[in-house]
């Protein structure tokens, strides 16, 4: 939540510094003096918007997952394992108990 | 249930290859009456060919066959097809007509690695064994790498109760995946039951080493053991107490026993006394405890 928050906060810092460097650009070339300096308060609206932008991509990751094998294994199943589905037969009394009793195609 | 969480659900027992039919196909059988399987692109024919299988196999052919039809269409002429209708046909003619399509299509191109499994599945449930035996072993040849053909040579080996050939087979599948301790976990067990208890002891610590990693900074003596850790530790158990009545046992492998097996077994007591004795949710007991508890409590020999 604050790291989605502090995302449109930077995201609205840089544009609005972004447009104010615009405007300052065409009023020194309203003026006759393009190569007038950038006013600082721009700058630093800038740095913010980067730091704030950082903070909240980092708060904004998801979970963190393991990547050890041993995690991985910690998930899995004997029958996950065994279950050797190339060579799985598949007549067998499944096809009789679960099938709906009237073959009305019903579950 | 959304189409969603049934998606996922269809996605989780793909990657983890487990064979829950029944629930796969209410799952799918969503889907398909939503017609969700065509949004989702190469995926959706995944999940449309897992919904196929598991329609088979609880004996919902209506519901196979249509899946199937729309599979056919989308891609003619391919093997992964091919197989599927050969599974289909297993399913309701008997098993000649079956090894016959799938004899077919071997002669016509040798090395389908899906139609030679299911030609060894058909031999093997319909009582060949010995023929079944022989096209395994002829195919791992061809396909060494096949974990799964592996892991069914060693399964027909134990169901004809030749244990040291199945110890074998196994000793593959761990040349082939050292990482996987549920692997390890079956040759152990398969050692202490060819009675090589030496080799078994010394293959259950090593699924405990293999799976009681804790990332977290506990100690020792708080870390309670879970999932196959338990079943390693009970196996360590049963290995003491057979090497604690003979010592000098002959271990088919020439594995030598351990040096100090009281202290071993002292350790297994320990570590299932913990594992039995944490309370589960609403200060339950552990079910068993009780038998477990008089059982390690028993002296050796």
């Amino acid at each position: 939540m604050i790291g989605k928050l502090f995302l449109t906060l930077a995201t609205f810092a840089l544009l609005h510094a972004a447009y104010s460097t615009y405007e300052h650009l065409s009023l020194l070339k309203a003026l006759g003096k393009p190569e007038g300096s950038l006013p600082l308060d721009i700058v630093y609206e800038s740095i913010l918007a980067l730091i704030l932008g950082l903070l909240g991509a980092s708060l904004n990751a998801p979970p963190l997952k393991d990547i050890t094998w041993a995690s991985e294994m910690k998930k899995r199943t004997i029958d996950g394992m065994d279950s050797r589905l190339g060579f799985a037969h598949y007549k067998s009394r499944g096809n009789f108990l679960f099938a709906s009793p009237h073959n009305d195609g019903k579950i | 249930m959304s189409l969603q969480s049934a998606l996922e659900r269809l996605a989780t027992y793909r990657a983890n290859n487990t064979r829950a039919s029944q629930d796969i196909f209410r799952s799918g059988l969503l889907v398909l009456q939503k017609s969700g399987f065509k949004k989702l692109g190469d995926d959706g024919w995944t999940s449309l060919e897992q919904l196929t299988l598991a329609s088979i196999d609880v004996g919902r052919l209506d519901i196979a066959d249509q899946c199937l039809q729309l599979i056919a269409d989308k891609f003619p002429n391919s093997p992964r097809v091919d197989c599927l209708i050969g599974i289909r046909m297993e399913a309701t003619e008997p098993p000649e007509t079956a090894l016959k399509y799938y004899a077919d299509i071997l002669e016509a191109d040798s090395a389908n690695a899906a139609i030679w499994k299911r030609r060894i599945s058909v031999l093997r449930r319909t009582g060949k064994v010995e023929k079944a035996v022989n096209e395994l072993v002829q195919f791992l040849d061809t396909f060494y790498t096949d974990v799964e053909g592996w892991l069914e040579l060693a399964d027909i080996y134990a169901s004809c109760n030749q244990y040291d050939h199945s110890l074998q087979a196994l000793s593959h599948v761990l040349l082939l995946t050292p990482q996987n301790p549920f692997y390890v976990l079956q040759a152990a067990e398969t050692a202490y039951t060819s009675e090589d208890f030496a080799l078994a002891i010394k293959m259950f610590l090593t699924v405990v080493d293999m799976t009681d990693t804790d990332d977290s900074e506990q100690l020792l003596q708080e870390s309670t053991p879970l999932g196959i850790t338990v079943r390693a530790w009970f196996g360590v158990k049963l290995c003491t107490r057979r090497l604690a009545q003979n010592a000098n046992l002959k271990s088919l492998s020439n594995t030598s026993p351990p040096k100090n097996v009281e202290l071993l077994d002292e350790l297994a007591t320990e570590r299932l006394r913990v594992a039995y004795s944490s309370s589960g949710q609403k200060g339950e007991i552990a079910k068993g405890r009780q038998e477990v508890f008089a059982w390690v409590a028993t002296p050796l020999a």
